[in-house]
């Protein structure tokens, strides 16, 4: 990778002796078995009606040559985090070496500016009614299981995805699986003209999916009623 | 259709324009506290102006905090170990602290009914304090880049102009019958929400021709409910209505056509500020 990319001094983008970990997810292998959203409820207790990883799918095609395109997701771990930059007591850092950003729940106020600030809605509110930790109304995401990782272990959702769809590796070591399949493959992140750097790279992802357009052509009535009927279905 | 949509939370909630609103509000008033040392016309504004700012500087505070997940731990945002400067809210923090110490000593001042240079000089801080108020709200919103109309780096601009116009509205209420004061919030009010509707055309005309994130965002602003509330409550009623009103307002009508768009700008300067608020993060929830 090209070092004069760098434009600000917490990118660690062809940094030596740093670690710098990525997911490479091929959508043309994930089949929609949402294991992997499982797997990392179980790993987290995440509550009903958030997700650090999720699976929304589109439905394109004539019936009856009809199919389901699936775009898993989850925290980009940017290279560049607009959502550090907003925290206004720095409740959520980048840990340089690895690159994962990560959240202090004992620091953070839920003034919501993270979120706000994530073009990928990778961050959620905890909700107040958890059963099993006292971790609530504090701002949470995916942490590319940084527990795990410490450990020699792939994330949770890597380990359990039955297609082999999602690979993790460090980007800036060239001889690792993601390394290889980033420069064999033609790849996409999502909204790259916001200049995160995400450290999640799709192959064979569909536009419809990764732009705003995905649902453009419902109208707003249509949208609301959707959403009012998702909020019933998970009461919230 | 048959698609799966993961709806997400909107991150900040309505309670939070109900707080930029309060916020238009005060800093307005701080201006028109300063200025009565500059224009005699509006002298017998100038305490009432300055307790209502303080006054709504509690309101706003106690919104701050209540619109926090976790409110008590508002105090982290003036712990030095943990402020992160490149944060807007960090910077407004900090200035919602320092308005609220140089109001309490202007009020002090003015309890004390002297016309010393000390009051003058504390007036002038204490607007130049509240100007930051408007100037770090809207800051707060141009920094997330990703969100169209947001994304405006004029986005701080309209909210001075908002609370010029919010601030002199209440002002005209305070001031009654006062003809001379009237006279000059008559002027305040109509080139403030002349520059507010200005800068609302330049941004939705700028947010139309935009990519489709930006036409989304423009049709969610302007059907519907949103429609309703930004158009017709924002931009007919509260800016281009009260401006046709004020200036075409006659000499004897003053009093009731000023109190009349007054009222009028402060209903549409609520209205603007929810949708600015709402609207462009109801498309992000979809993404």
């Amino acid at each position: 990778m090209s070092e004069e990319l760098r434009v600000s001094p917490i990118e660690t983008r062809g940094k030596t002796c740093v670690k710098r970990y990525a997911m490479v997810i091929d959508v043309r292998r994930c089949i929609g078995c949402l294991a992997c959203q499982v797997a990392c409820k179980a790993e987290y207790d995440t509550p009903l009606g958030v997700n650090r990883t999720w699976v929304p799918y589109r439905v394109v095609g004539k019936y009856p040559n009809v199919k389901k395109q699936f775009l898993p997701r989850l925290c980009n771990h940017c290279d560049d985090p607009p959502c550090v930059r907003n925290c206004p007591v720095g409740a959520t850092f980048k840990v340089e070496d690895g690159g994962f950003v990560l959240q202090r729940y004992e620091r953070c106020i839920g003034c919501r500016s993270c979120m706000a600030a994530c073009p990928y809605n990778a961050r959620f509110m905890l909700p107040s009614h958890r059963t099993y930790t006292p971790i609530t109304n504090v701002v949470d995401k995916c942490t590319f299981c940084f527990h795990r990782v410490n450990e020699n272990l792939v994330p949770a959702c890597v380990q359990t995805c039955i297609g082999r769809a999602r690979v993790f590796g460090d980007l800036n070591d060239p001889n690792s699986e993601v390394s290889y399949l980033v420069a064999k493959n033609a790849t996409q992140v999502l909204r790259p003209e916001q200049g995160t750097k995400p450290h999640v790279f799709y192959i064979g992802a569909d536009r419809n999916q990764t732009e705003f357009a995905r649902d453009a052509y419902h109208r707003p009535e249509v949208m609301e009623l959707e959403r009012a009927a998702f909020k019933r279905h998970f009461k919230i | 259709m048959g698609d799966y949509v993961w709806f997400h939370d909107y991150s900040w909630h309505p309670v939070y324009s109900v707080y930029f609103f309060v916020v238009g509000i005060l800093a307005g008033l701080s201006f028109l506290s300063y200025g009565s040392w500059l224009i005699p016309a509006l002298r017998p504004l100038r305490e009432k102006a300055a307790y209502g700012s303080l006054g709504l500087l509690v309101i706003g505070g106690l919104l701050l905090i209540a619109d926090l997940s976790q409110p008590l731990r508002f105090l982290n945002v003036l712990n030095p170990a943990y402020l992160q400067f490149t944060s807007p809210l960090a910077w407004g923090a900090l200035n919602i602290v320092a308005f609220g110490v140089f109001s309490l000593l202007y009020i002090l001042e003015l309890q004390k009914k002297r016309e010393a240079a000390l009051g003058k000089i504390l007036a002038m801080i204490t607007a130049l304090l509240g100007l930051g108020l408007p100037i770090y709200t809207g800051y707060d919103l141009t920094v997330h880049q990703s969100r169209p109309m947001w994304n405006t780096p004029i986005m701080p601009v309209l909210f001075v102009a908002l609370a010029i116009a919010s601030g002199s509205a209440v002002g005209s209420l305070l001031a009654g019958k006062n003809q001379d004061a009237q006279r000059v919030l008559r002027e305040f009010m109509l080139w403030s929400a002349a520059a507010v509707g200005i800068v609302l055309v330049g941004m939705l005309g700028t947010t139309s021709y935009g990519g489709s994130a930006e036409e989304l965002t423009f049709l969610i602003l302007t059907t519907g409910t949103m429609g309703l509330i930004f158009v017709g409550v924002g931009i007919i009623a509260g800016t281009a209505a009260p401006i046709a009103l004020l200036f075409y307002a006659h000499l004897r009508e003053r009093t009731t056509g000023l109190a009349f768009a007054a009222i009028l700008i402060l209903i549409g300067s609520a209205a603007l500020r929810y949708a600015l608020l709402m609207g462009p993060q109801e498309l992000q929830t979809l993404y």
